[in-house]
């Protein structure tokens, strides 16, 4: 196949970034858009987030507890409390960056971006257990949750739901499962995936 | 069954755990005083229990400045364990073969700050069930013995939790990291600041991996070889790859909650991540 001779080559390397940017960017953006609400539904639709945002008197949908008391009363939150709404916040605002481009370095045409999406460590140090604020409960769905909160709250009886059950609750029968770990490397692989 | 990774790492992660808080916060008291005779009936009926008003003392020969006894004044003659005396450090008490119940027996030892204990309780028995007699390091009279073998606070609960292996490197090895989680009781809140100050300070040490076999105490709370001294041990491991404290997260139990318990007690939580690149089964 005939070469492009080098000034022609030279041109459409320092032309092209310049003229395709606007399409490329375009693009990046709509991409991005989708899997970022992707991402915020995929998240309002798990079940962990579903039965905390569901109050004292959810069902216990994430199947964590045996069906005996839900998440949100045994966490220990108050009625009224709003857990989900940190991370959501934190999820919301996710973005795209891009820098400048930098075809003259790599001698590449294209652009670069960079997505901002939170880690777990963020999110972890956004979901205070109510009654030690230096844990996270988000963490502990994904390591182990115990039923402290639960017990005090029964003892101090300030809650909804949870004061209502005679069952006795006890750390071991919580089953932790992949949460906010799992779910920010699924969508970092997705953004990725960008490229 | 033969020791596995995770009896030697509870094991190796309790010594270093004790001699920490031992080394870094001088947790201890050194003391003199008077021990009671009390019936046990669960111990050989050769020995005769004489109780001090406190547990666990210190067993560590590497601690400066901490009494650690060798023996006990019987009618004002010191014994040693040449002349039948047993010292279980964790019931605070000697176990004299021969003795006499109207024997007077003394002794010095340093007591520490907090108990540390193994567990496998739950967070929710430990804090809400309300079993612990508070053995006050604050002298008070009248002094007699303390009950053995119940756990007592101030005092702190360790145990393990999840571990979980990832790939590292060719060859098989992988990188394991446990979770270690640590309960405090404590009859006071400076106390308790202290010892979280001391182990959320404790991120990137290195923990010795001293088998199941360096475990110095015999069956009755003794050493098994007279002394102990946790620089020496874990110097005889230097070799070793370590376990590595990874990651340290410290809280206290909101004042709100602590007000639902039925004790005066303040109430910490320390979680450990501890990291070793290792081979499976070894």
């Amino acid at each position: 196949m005939a070469r492009l001779p080098l000034d022609v080559q030279q041109a459409i390397k320092r032309q092209a970034p310049r003229l395709l940017k606007k399409d490329f960017k375009r693009e990046v953006e709509k991409r991005f858009k989708k899997i970022k609400n992707q991402m915020i539904s995929d998240f309002l639709q798990d079940q962990i987030t579903m039965e905390i945002m569901g109050g004292p008197n959810s069902p216990n949908i994430s199947g964590t507890l045996d069906g005996v008391t839900n998440l949100f009363a045994f966490i220990g939150f108050d009625e009224g409390d709003q857990p989900i709404t940190p991370i959501l916040t934190l999820l919301e605002e996710t973005n795209i960056q891009f820098s400048k481009l930098n075809t003259a370095s790599n001698r590449q045409t294209g652009m670069e971006f960079k997505v901002n999406l939170p880690t777990p460590e963020q999110v972890f140090a956004v979901t205070p257990l109510p009654w030690a604020s230096g844990r996270s409960w988000a963490q502990g769905i994904e390591r182990g949750l115990s039923g402290l909160g639960y017990l005090l709250r029964k003892k101090k009886g300030r809650s909804g739901a949870a004061i209502q059950s005679r069952v006795k609750v006890r750390g071991g029968r919580f089953k932790n499962r992949p949460y906010i770990s799992a779910f920010l490397r699924k969508y970092k692989i997705k953004f990725e995936d960008l490229k | 069954m033969k020791a596995q990774f995770q009896h030697n790492l509870t094991s190796a992660f309790f010594m270093w755990f004790d001699n920490f808080l031992l080394t870094k916060g001088e947790a201890y008291t050194n003391t003199t005083g008077e021990f009671f005779y009390y019936d046990d009936t669960l111990i050989d009926s050769r020995y005769t229990a004489f109780g001090s008003p406190y547990k666990q003392w210190v067993t560590d020969s590497s601690i400066a400045g901490a009494t650690v006894p060798t023996g006990v004044f019987i009618n004002g003659n010191l014994s040693g364990r040449a002349d039948g005396v047993v010292l279980d450090f964790d019931n605070g008490r000697a176990l004299i073969s021969g003795a006499s119940t109207t024997d007077t027996v003394t002794g010095s030892f340093a007591v520490k700050d907090f108990n540390v204990y193994f567990t496998n309780d739950t967070e929710d028995d430990l804090i809400t069930e309300n079993k612990y007699v508070v053995n006050s390091r604050v002298p008070s009279g009248p002094y007699t013995y303390i009950t053995p073998y119940d756990d007592v606070a101030p005092a702190i609960f360790l145990a393990a939790s999840n571990l979980e292996n990832k790939p590292f490197a060719f060859g098989g090895m992988v990188d394991t990291v446990v979770n270690m989680k640590a309960v405090i009781l404590s009859d006071d809140p400076y106390k308790l600041d202290g010892a979280l100050s001391i182990f959320g300070d404790s991120v990137n040490e290195g923990v010795e991996p001293i088998p199941m076999t360096g475990y110095p105490y015999t069956e009755l709370g003794d050493l098994k070889d007279d002394s102990y001294n946790y620089t020496n041990v874990k110097n005889g491991y230097s070799e070793e790859v370590p376990f590595y404290i990874k990651s340290v997260r410290t809280s206290k139990l909101s004042d709100r909650a602590r007000k639902a318990l039925a004790n005066e007690l303040y109430i910490g939580f320390i979680d450990f991540e501890v990291e070793q690149h290792r081979y499976r089964f070894s």
